[in-house]
Parts: C-alpha cells; sequence; structure tokens
C-alpha cells in the first residue's frame, strides 16, 4: 500500500490514566489549540522540532559543528537560533547522549500498529487497549484512521483524546473505529475560552454533541469520558464547573460513563524551557486538595449522575518535600 | 527528618500479647539472654575441625574470613565424648551419631514464653567426625596447593565468577513426615537395608543406610526431651491456661514428628522439628531449605482441626510462633555481625498456585498465612512466594495487591506458574527425567531459596552452586583470551602476570564481521562454562566423600532407594544449576559491538579495545554513544531482544552438556544473580555497553539498570522473548522457558499505580499479563528514593525497612552502602 506517515511525539506503554484498562497512548504531534496551561507545548506544532536536555549533555559540542543551518552555539549550555533551526534532526544523529532530542518522528501505519500490538497480553487482561492522543488526535485523520482500522482489525480495544476542534468530516472518518471517546470540555464562556485556549468553544460543542447523537446511535461497546483540566486562576471556578455541569445535563446520554476532572500539574514547566517560551504558569501552584475536593463536590452536585465525577492529577503536598509521581504526558487538556 | 510520616513503614498489626512478646523479644537482638547462636562441638581430636567453607565459596564476602571462622570454630568446640571405635565407623554413620547426640544431650532444649512450638537452638556448627589420616587428606583438596580454594580464588579474582558445593537450597519431603512421620522412614531405610546382600551391607550403601536409621530417630529424641521440657514447665506454670497449653505441647511432642500427625498444631509441630534439623545436620542456618506448598499439605490438618473446634485465630497463633521460629535461624553469628553468610537466609514458603486440572489451590489456609505475613511483617522469615498464573483468583490478587500498597519493599516473590512449568518440562525432556517431571506432576514444582523451581521432596538442584559472569567471555574475546589486566591478589599485593587463560580465538581487530567476533564469543562462552564446571567438581566431590548429611538423606526421595546419601547425587532429581550473571550486560556489550565497530562504524576495534582498556576514560563520547545510542535488551524492541535470544540459546544449550563426574549430577541453566552484580562489577573491566568497572552488572535476567524505558510492560515483554517466549504450539501450553531454574526479574513500580480502586486493578490485570508475557518469577518494588536517603542517614529509625535486592531481602540497614545506592538509584530510575 501507498504509505500513509504520520508524526507521533511519543509512545507511552503501560499507561493508566488514559482511558480504561492498561493501554498504550500514542501521543500525535500537532494541536490547534494554544491552551496557556498545556502540558504538553511540545506537541503544539505539527512539524519536527528540536530540544536540548541539558542534564544529558555531556558537552561535547558535536551538535554545534554538524549543524548544517548554524543554528546551535554553546554558551554554557546549548543554544537553540529558533529562527535558524529547521527541525533537520542532523544534531541529534550525531549527539552521543540523547541530549538533542527530535520531538516527533514519521511512522508508517504498519509499523506502528505492530509496534502498539505489543502489549496485546495486557489490553486483554486489563480491558485496556490504545489511546490516541496528542496534540490533536484527529488533525493527522487519514493516518489515524488508517492506524485505527488495523487496531479494530486486530481486536483492540480504541479511544481517542480529543480537544473537540476539527471538522465533522474527520469525525464521520473516526468514530466508526472508536469505543471511546475523551473529550474536553474545558470552560464553557466562549470568551474565556478564547483568552485561554485561542479558540472560540462554538466547535467544540457543536462536535460534542455531533458524537454523542452518533454514540446514541452506535452505543454499544461506545463510550464518552468527558474531561476538564482545573487549571487554578483559570478554568478551576465554581461557575464553571456548574456551567459544565449544565451542559452534560443538557448532553445527557448512557454514552457518557465518566467526567474527569483533571487537577493541574506543573511538571511540564522544564518543556516550556527547553523549547525557549515563557510560561505563563511557571509559578502556579498545584491545588489543594481541599480545592480539588470542593470542585468534584460541586461537579457531583450539579450532574445529572453524581457517579460520573472523578478526579485525578496530583494535589499540593504540605510538608518539607514534594515526592511527585513520574511526569505523566496528560492530553491535550 | 524524614520525608515522609513514618506511618508509611508497614507495622505489625493485630498480635496478641503471646507474639507481640515474642516478636519484640526477637528483634531486641543482641540483648536478648536466650538466643540461637551457633554453638560448637568437637570430638577432641586435635586435627578436629568443624567450618566446612566450600558451602560458603559462593559468598565472596567470607573469602578474607575463611580461616578466622575455621580456628575460631575449633576454639569455641565443646568437647562430646564419642563411643570406643567412633573412628571405624564410616563417615555418615559418625557424623548421624553425632549430630544426634549434640541435638539430643548437649544442646538446651528451652521454650521461651508463651511460646506454642518446640525446637529453639538448632544453629550448629559440629565435628566433621574425620580421622586424622582423613582430615589431612581432606584439608590437602581443600586447602593445599593445587586445592578446591585455590582453584575457586582464582575463579573468582579473574572475574569469571564462583562456584561451590552449597548446602540447603532444597525442598525436603516434609508432607511425608506429617503424613507418616519417622516412624514409617525408619521402617523404609531398615527395610532396603535387610535386602542388602552382606557385601552390600558392608559397604557405601550399607554404611549410609545405617547412617540414615540413625538420623531418623534424632528427631524423636529430640522432641521427648522437649516434651520432657513442656512437663516440667507445666509442672512449675501457676497460669492454668498457660499449664495446659504446655502439657498439649508435651502431648503433641510425643507423636510428632515420630508418628503421623493429627491436628494441626501437631503437623506445625511435626514440620518445625524436621525443618530445624535439616539446618542443624548440614551446619548451615537456613538458606533455602524451603517448605514447598505449605498452604496444600498443611490443610488437611487445618481442615481437621477447624471442624474440632480450633479458633482460625488460634490457629494463626501457631503459624505466627512457627514464623517466630524461622527468623530465629538469623542468630547464627548474631553477636560477630553477619559477614554477608546470613543476610539472605530464604527458608521459602510457596503459597497457591494450580493443581493438576489448571484450577487455582489457594484455600482458606492460603489466606491465613497471607494474614499472618500481613499482621507479622515487616518481618523477613520465612519468605514466601505466592505462584500465580492466568486463572488466579480475584480475592488471591487482591490480598497480592494490598500487600504491595501497604509494605515497602513488600516480603515477597511471585512466582509465574506457565513459565515456570513450561521450563520444569524443557528439563525434565533434556535430563531423559519424564518418569519424575510430566504433565501430571508438573503443577505441583515450587521454588527454592528465591524462586528457584525444583520439585518437592525428592529433587536437590544445586540452585546456588554455579555463578557465572557471561560477560567475561566478551572480555575474553576482545582479547583472544586472555584477561584485559594483570590480576592483582587483593590481600597480598602480588601482581600476576596476564596468561593465556582461553582459547585463542583471533585477534579481534582482524574481524571482517560481527559474526567473526560472535564466533569468537561463542568459544570463549563455551569455555567459561567448561572452567566452571571443572571448577564444581572440586567441592562437589569433596563434600561427596567428607561431607554426608544422612539426615536430610531420610527426607529426600531417592537416597534409601539407592542407598547413597544426598551428597552423593542420592536424590531422584539431582542436578546442580548454573546461574548467569551479568546477562544484560553482556548483550548490551554485543550489541554495542555490532552497533559500533559494524554496522555504524562509529569506531574501530581497535578504539574500542583501547577505550575499554582505559576505562572510557580519554573516551567519553564514545562511551556516551554506546550507552544512549546502542540498542539494548529490556525495551522489547525485537531486533535487541533476538541478540539476547541468542545469548539465552548459546549459553543454555552449553550447559546442558555437562555432569558432575563424581556425583552424576545433571547442569541445568538459570538465573538467580543472588549480589554477585554488584561485587563481580569491581573485578570485570570496563565493558563495550559503556559500563566503567566498578560500576554494576546488570542483575538476573533484568535489563541494565536505566535501560527499560519503555516501563514495566516493555521490560517483561522482552523477559519473556528472551526466555524463548509464547505461541510454540507443542510446548507446555505453548510456553517456552529456557530457564527451568526460573530467573530472577524486578521491576520497581511507582507507588502511584496503586493509589486507588481502579488502578490496582490495572495492576493486578498487569500480573495477570505477565503471566502470559513475562517471566517465571517477579518480585515488586515500590520505594521511595526520599525514605531510603534518610534511612542511610538515620538508620536507626528504619530497623524494620525491607527492601529487595534480588532474589533475597534484607533489611535496608543491614547491607552495604553501594547496595543501598544502588537501590535508591533503581528507585529514582522512574522518573526517567
Amino acid at each position: 500500500m501507498t504509505a500513509i506517515t504520520g508524526i507521533v511525539l511519543e509512545i507511552q506503554r503501560m499507561s493508566t490514566e488514559d482511558g480504561p484498562g492498561i493501554r498504550t497512548t500514542v501521543f500525535m504531534k500537532g494541536c490547534p489549540l494554544k491552551c496557556v496551561w498545556c502540558h504538553n507545548p511540545e506537541s503544539i506544532r505539527l512539524k519536527q522540532q528540536v530540544q536540548w536536555i541539558g542534564s544529558r549533555c555531556i558537552g561535547c559540542k558535536l551538535c554545534v559543528t554538524t549543524c548544517p543551518n548554524g543554528a546551535l552555539s554553546f554558551d554554557n549550555g546549548i543554544i537553540i537560533d529558533r529562527t535558524r533551526c529547521k527541525g533537520c534532526g542532523t544534531c541529534t544523529e550525531v549527539c552521543p547522549s540523547t541530549a538533542m532530542e527530535l520531538l516527533g518522528k514519521r511512522w508508517e501505519v504498519n509499523s506502528l500498529v505492530h509496534e502498539l500490538l505489543k502489549d496485546k497480553a495486557y489490553f486483554l487482561t486489563s480491558g485496556g487497549g490504545i489511546t490516541i492522543s496528542g496534540g490533536e488526535s484527529t488533525l493527522q485523520t487519514k493516518f489515524v484512521q488508517q492506524v485505527l482500522i488495523q487496531l479494530k482489525h486486530h481486536g483492540i480495544h480504541t479511544a481517542i483524546d480529543t480537544c473537540g476542534i476539527c471538522n465533522q468530516h474527520a469525525l464521520d472518518m473516526l468514530l466508526p473505529y472508536v469505543d471511546c471517546v475523551l473529550y474536553d470540555l474545558k470552560e464553557m464562556d466562549p470568551q474565556k475560552h478564547i483568552v485561554f485556549t485561542g479558540k472560540s468553544n462554538d466547535g467544540i460543542l457543536k462536535n460534542v454533541r455531533f458524537i454523542i447523537e452518533y454514540m446514541n446511535n452506535h452505543l454499544y461497546p461506545r463510550e464518552v469520558w468527558i474531561r476538564t483540566p482545573l487549571i487554578p486562576g483559570k478554568t478551576a471556578y465554581d461557575e464553571n464547573i456548574v456551567a459544565i455541569a449544565h451542559y452534560i445535563n443538557l448532553l445527557h446520554s448512557k454514552a457518557i460513563t465518566r467526567w474527569d476532572l483533571c487537577a493541574f500539574n506543573n511538571l511540564c514547566k522544564d518543556k516550556y524551557t527547553r523549547l525557549g517560551i515563557s510560561w505563563e504558569l511557571e509559578n502556579a501552584p498545584l491545588l489543594t486538595k481541599e480545592e480539588l475536593m470542593h470542585f468534584e463536590a460541586i461537579a457531583r452536585e450539579n450532574v445529572y449522575n453524581p457517579a460520573l465525577v472523578k478526579t485525578s492529577g496530583s494535589t499540593r503536598i504540605e510538608g518539607d518535600e514534594v515526592l511527585v509521581a513520574k511526569p505523566k504526558k496528560m492530553s491535550g487538556c | 527528618m524524614s520525608a515522609l510520616p513514618q506511618s508509611t513503614l508497614k507495622q505489625p498489626k493485630n498480635l496478641s500479647p503471646r507474639i507481640q512478646w515474642l516478636r519484640d523479644y526477637y528483634f531486641k537482638g543482641t540483648e536478648r539472654t536466650w538466643n540461637n547462636e551457633f554453638t560448637c562441638f568437637t570430638t577432641g581430636t586435635p586435627w578436629d575441625a568443624q567450618y566446612n567453607e566450600m558451602t560458603f565459596y559462593i559468598v565472596p564476602e567470607t573469602y578474607t574470613l575463611m580461616q578466622t571462622m575455621y580456628q575460631s570454630f575449633r576454639i569455641a568446640a565443646h568437647t562430646v565424648a564419642i563411643p570406643d571405635g567412633f573412628f571405624t565407623w564410616s563417615i555418615p554413620e559418625r557424623r548421624a551419631w553425632f549430630n544426634k547426640e549434640v541435638m539430643v544431650h548437649y544442646l538446651p532444649h528451652e521454650i521461651l514464653p508463651g511460646d506454642l512450638i518446640a525446637g529453639a537452638r538448632f544453629n550448629t556448627q559440629t565435628s566433621m567426625c574425620l580421622s586424622k589420616s582423613e582430615m589431612k587428606k581432606r584439608t590437602k583438596r581443600v586447602m593445599g596447593k593445587n586445592g578446591a580454594r585455590k582453584k575457586m580464588k582464582w575463579f573468582h579474582d579473574h572475574g569469571f565468577g564462583n562456584s561451590g558445593a552449597t548446602s540447603g537450597h532444597i525442598i525436603p519431603d516434609y508432607a511425608h513426615i506429617l503424613h507418616h512421620g519417622f516412624k514409617t522412614v525408619y521402617k523404609e531405610i531398615e527395610t532396603i537395608y535387610q535386602q542388602l546382600s552382606p557385601k552390600e551391607k558392608k559397604g557405601q550403601k550399607g554404611n549410609t543406610l545405617r547412617a540414615m536409621m540413625t538420623a531418623a530417630t534424632m528427631p524423636r529424641d529430640v522432641a521427648l526431651a522437649y516434651a520432657q521440657t513442656c512437663q516440667s514447665l507445666a509442672h512449675e506454670q501457676s497460669n492454668p491456661s498457660r499449664k495446659e497449653e504446655l502439657l498439649q505441647m508435651a502431648s503433641n511432642l510425643a507423636i510428632v514428628p515420630w508418628e503421623a500427625a493429627t491436628t494441626f498444631w501437631e503437623a506445625v509441630q511435626s514440620l518445625w522439628i524436621t525443618h530445624m534439623l535439616v539446618m542443624s545436620d548440614e551446619n548451615y542456618p537456613g538458606p533455602g531449605v524451603s517448605f514447598g506448598r505449605i498452604d496444600q499439605y498443611l490443610y488437611p490438618y487445618w481442615q481437621y482441626s477447624l471442624a474440632r473446634g480450633m479458633d482460625r485465630e488460634f490457629g494463626k497463633e501457631i503459624l505466627k510462633c512457627f514464623f517466630i521460629h524461622c527468623n530465629t535461624a538469623y542468630d547464627a553469628m548474631i553477636r560477630t555481625g553477619n559477614n554477608g553468610i546470613t543476610a539472605g537466609y530464604g527458608q521459602l514458603i510457596t503459597l497457591a498456585g494450580v493443581g493438576k486440572d489448571m484450577h487455582d489451590m489457594a484455600n482458606d489456609l492460603t489466606f491465613a498465612l497471607l494474614e499472618v505475613i500481613d499482621e507479622m511483617s515487616p518481618i523477613l522469615e520465612p519468605k514466601p512466594n505466592i505462584r500465580l498464573h492466568t486463572n488466579s483468583p480475584d480475592a488471591l490478587l487482591d490480598k497480592v495487591v494490598d500487600m504491595v500498597a501497604s509494605c515497602q519493599g513488600a516480603p515477597f516473590l511471585l512466582n509465574f506458574d506457565e513459565r515456570s512449568m513450561a521450563g520444569m518440562i524443557r528439563e525434565a525432556k533434556k535430563a531423559g527425567i519424564q518418569h519424575l517431571i510430566n504433565e501430571d506432576n508438573v503443577f505441583d514444582y515450587a521454588p527454592v531459596g528465591c524462586l528457584e523451581n525444583t520439585m518437592v521432596g525428592n529433587d536437590r538442584s544445586g540452585t546456588v552452586d554455579n555463578n557465572l559472569n557471561l560477560a567475561k567471555a566478551v572480555e575474553l574475546a576482545l582479547n583472544n583470551g586472555r584477561d584485559f589486566f594483570p590480576v592483582i591478589d587483593p590481600i597480598t599485593g602480588k601482581v600476576e602476570k596476564v596468561k593465556q587463560v582461553g582459547p585463542k580465538t583471533g585477534n579481534p581487530k582482524t574481524f571482517k564481521t560481527f559474526e567473526d567476533f560472535y564466533k569468537a564469543y561463542e568459544l570463549q562462552t563455551r569455555f567459561i562454562i567448561k572452567k566452571i564446571t571443572e571448577l564444581y567438581e572440586e567441592s562437589e566431590s569433596i563434600r561427596a566423600v567428607f561431607h554426608p548429611t544422612p539426615y536430610l538423606s531420610c527426607l529426600v526421595k531417592g537416597c534409601a532407594q539407592k542407598g547413597m546419601d544426598i551428597t552423593q547425587g542420592g536424590a531422584e532429581i539431582s542436578f546442580t544449576t548454573l546461574e548467569a550473571v551479568t546477562y544484560a550486560t553482556t548483550v548490551d556489550s554485543l550489541l554495542a559491538i555490532k552497533h559500533l565497530v559494524y554496522d555504524h562504524k562509529v569506531c574501530t576495534m581497535d578504539e574500542l579495545i583501547n577505550a575499554l582498556k582505559n576505562n572510557w576514560d580519554g573516551f567519553e563520547v564514545l562511551q556516551t554513544m554506546a550507552k544512549n545510542r546502542t540498542p539494548k535488551y529490556g525495551r522489547d524492541d525485537d531486533y535487541a531482544d533476538a541478540m539476547g535470544l541468542r545469548v539465552m540459546q548459546l549459553w543454555t544449550d552449553e550447559s546442558w552438556n555437562y555432569k558432575t563426574k563424581s556425583t552424576a549430577r545433571q547442569f541445568r541453566p538459570g538465573m538467580l544473580s543472588w549480589n554477585y552484580w554488584v561485587g563481580s562489577g569491581y573485578i570485570l573491566p570496563a565493558t563495550p555497553d559503556g559500563r566503567k568497572k566498578g560500576q554494576f552488572l546488570s542483575n538476573a535476567i533484568c535489563p541494565v539498570n536505566g535501560a527499560d524505558i519503555n516501563g514495566p510492560t516493555a521490560n517483561a515483554n522482552s523477559v519473556g522473548k528472551v526466555l524463548g517466549g509464547k505461541d510454540h504450539p507443542g510446548e507446555f501450553m505453548d510456553y517456552v522457558n529456557l530457564l527451568p531454574n526460573g530467573a530472577s526479574h524486578t521491576i520497581t513500580f511507582n507507588p502511584s499505580i496503586l493509589k486507588d480502586p481502579e488502578h490496582r486493578e490495572k495492576f493486578k490485570a498487569f500480573l495477570r499479563g505477565y503471566a502470559v508475557n513475562g517471566g517465571s518469577a517477579l518480585q515488586i518494588n515500590m520505594l521511595d528514593p526520599a525514605m531510603l536517603k534518610d534511612a542511610q542517614k538515620h538508620p536507626q529509625d528504619y530497623r524494620h525497612l525491607l527492601v529487595r535486592v534480588t532474589g533475597y531481602n534484607a533489611y535496608f540497614t543491614s547491607i552495604g552502602k553501594e547496595l543501598q545506592d544502588e537501590v535508591i538509584a533503581r528507585v529514582s530510575h522512574n522518573k526517567f
């Protein structure tokens, strides 16, 4: 077959955070939104990018001398001139330590599927499968569609994690091969949504209705998990949670099986530094446990089925040392 | 300041005042007035000795202390009055008589306050019972110019590994004693003896069987001595309920282990006396003398007593006393420090697992034992190994997960039935003993020590006896059969000239392809395997002549039937295991050579060898590439894992080519590693995978530290693949396991995997998936780096902190700094 390819940021095995059971999550590159809290800023651009991970660097400067575009220099660390860097990845090939890292790898459908089937045994024992996340899972539509078709052919449970910005044609292409949709409802106020993400939530709300209707007509075994990132000073306020709850009440469907409240996570701080981007939320604290419980309570009070509400993510640890879990790639939310 | 609240340390719970007192008393350690430290006994002859160094040849920490221990046990020894004509008896008869005499007439028979199980002191160092000329011969063969010790030291100092005929590591036929008593064993031996011809009676067979008959009466007389103690304590006792207990114990001891047990209390009493005397017989406290499927063979007694009114909690109380007794094995050298000898006992109990129809056999006693473990923990002995499989019941997995969640460094191992049994079936085919291991009985296998799979009651597989550094073959192949560096004697400082030790496999600089190099590696691998089998022959053949264990022989099927002591290969199933160390380091080194020198021509062979000879100093870029840019085993990368399988097939196939000459024991492959990957790291030079000298080698079947960057499932899949994989029609349940002994695999999880019920379900599913894709045995580590670092600084606050290192567990504060750092590195690596 003609090789359709896609750009994948990362494949995470044994993910326990991206849908039911044990999953392998494929983080696609490219996202139409620019959320101020984005946990995976390296996933936003569709094109491949280079980053430098200082802790791995041995200072050999092979990258500096090899770069065909003169984009790299060394001044107490590798400095990437983003105006010159074309993301060709030459530096990442010569780097002995993987300090120079190419974000985004081009995969062919067959080889990606082969990779994704490796944990089939665990999918079967756990009711898990594959989640296509991102970035935005629907952006590289054709590629993702082909991957999903093959996965279904192998009897694998599939999920997509989407921000909801896509045309309905993309959904038409993907939904027949998707068992579970993880769908972000971040902010109900359209103005705020624009401020926070760069886009209005009109399309998102339209698409969620479309998906729910599709699910209602093709119910078993399909489901939708709604996800809301709780960002301090942004989405994490009572009125927003109430509004999302009410919207879910409007959608009211058997297909909606879960509403996740995902607590803000600041582990991505150094990702911004590496990409040479300043981050508004750099010093924003995590939610306290009390705050998270408060939002959970509001969500439960206002949504038609309180059992849908689940919370996830780290909360602030009071005390002298914070023991953090392995930084999890969170979805686009 | 501890980073985490103390409450995260597992605390014992639900202990009665009796057990609380016994447990607290045990942990008082040297402050106790009573303990079970080695007591030494001699025949009184000036040449006599007790300490058999050969059984510790696999413990390099003891090498500098061998002479000290040899002498100090001699000096400390009490004289036992021996009968006239003692030295005219055969050696096994002398040993049988002597050990019985010590256990019955010399060691005190004490009962600790409140204890429900008798059998307190068993750590002994008893006379070798050799005549002057025998001792002279033995000394020459062990300590002489060309003796076992010297050869063993050479082997170790040159980085090959170690080898020695080691005690323990067996599951005696305890069930037979419970069901029939020693009386029956005695009769069985006597019958066989009576059938011997007069000539045979005078010969070795007769000697061995007479010794076994003497040994078979030892537990009866020991039990009766304890019965007397119970009687007199009962007499003095004013508390009526304790008085009643003591009288019941006296009555139990009058029956078992000589007669068959009827009640649960009798059964546990019988089991304990029978077991502790194995440790006395071998003068070897604990390591690997394992119980097997205790929840299966004790279950009829459990049911019997419960049906007749035994309170379930009282049944657990009996088990808790039994647990305390197991822990007293550690008293052996309580005042002098353990010196590496007593750090990893491993009196293993096996729980659950499939039965004949592939259904799980977990029962109420399984759960009672799990409760006991949970309530007693942290405590080291006995070590539980829970057998899991694809159909393990939810209730069992829930309990396992609860225990993993609540115990830091949960003190147990998981064994996986399908893969393990496939290995046992393979071993039966390879050794032509399908009549002894087959689909009708393989489900009754059980691990000894940590995870070393054996059959039960008729099998000695020498599971820790040979530890071979596979990476040595890489070194030799890179230097045409010579060591990289001259060996410097660690004690004298004498420099030994580099000699041709292995075959000349060619100057690697002339190799045109990787296959040329691999050919050299293959020849060197065959050489080091031959070398270790020759070394083993030394101690094995000496033991066969001078160190019989007639009591243990009574408990292992085959010995009486053949009229042959177990040390001479009497067991029906008589293997010795070649445990490969440094596996992943070897695989990654071969992958690095292929990648750097041949496939990508990053450097020449000359440059690589130069870099290794300079310990990578001045070659940092190349070293960094070797570490980071070459394929690695442990990532579920089919290319790298194919190399892993190739290496595995090579060395395992080769190991089947050897048998011991003196005792006809077949070599079989396994991967235990114990802690050699630490110590040998200081001996083996830099390796092509980017490791510097002094850094740790890889542990058992685990990927090189930090190499498993694709998470637990990928790590597990790699392990399953290199063991032979699955989906092989015609093999046992389609599984192949090239390592019948099994392989130690450790995965460290972040505690967040168990943070809520939803995640616990996912973790259970991981374990079920591991049974399909993974290896034969798994240890789950669940540790916090901050806690461990604090424990290094404040060991006094963490006395009970248990950690797992390979197949053995230890109190964190009792292991060396390097190992502590290693454990911490592993945990931190979670943040990769």
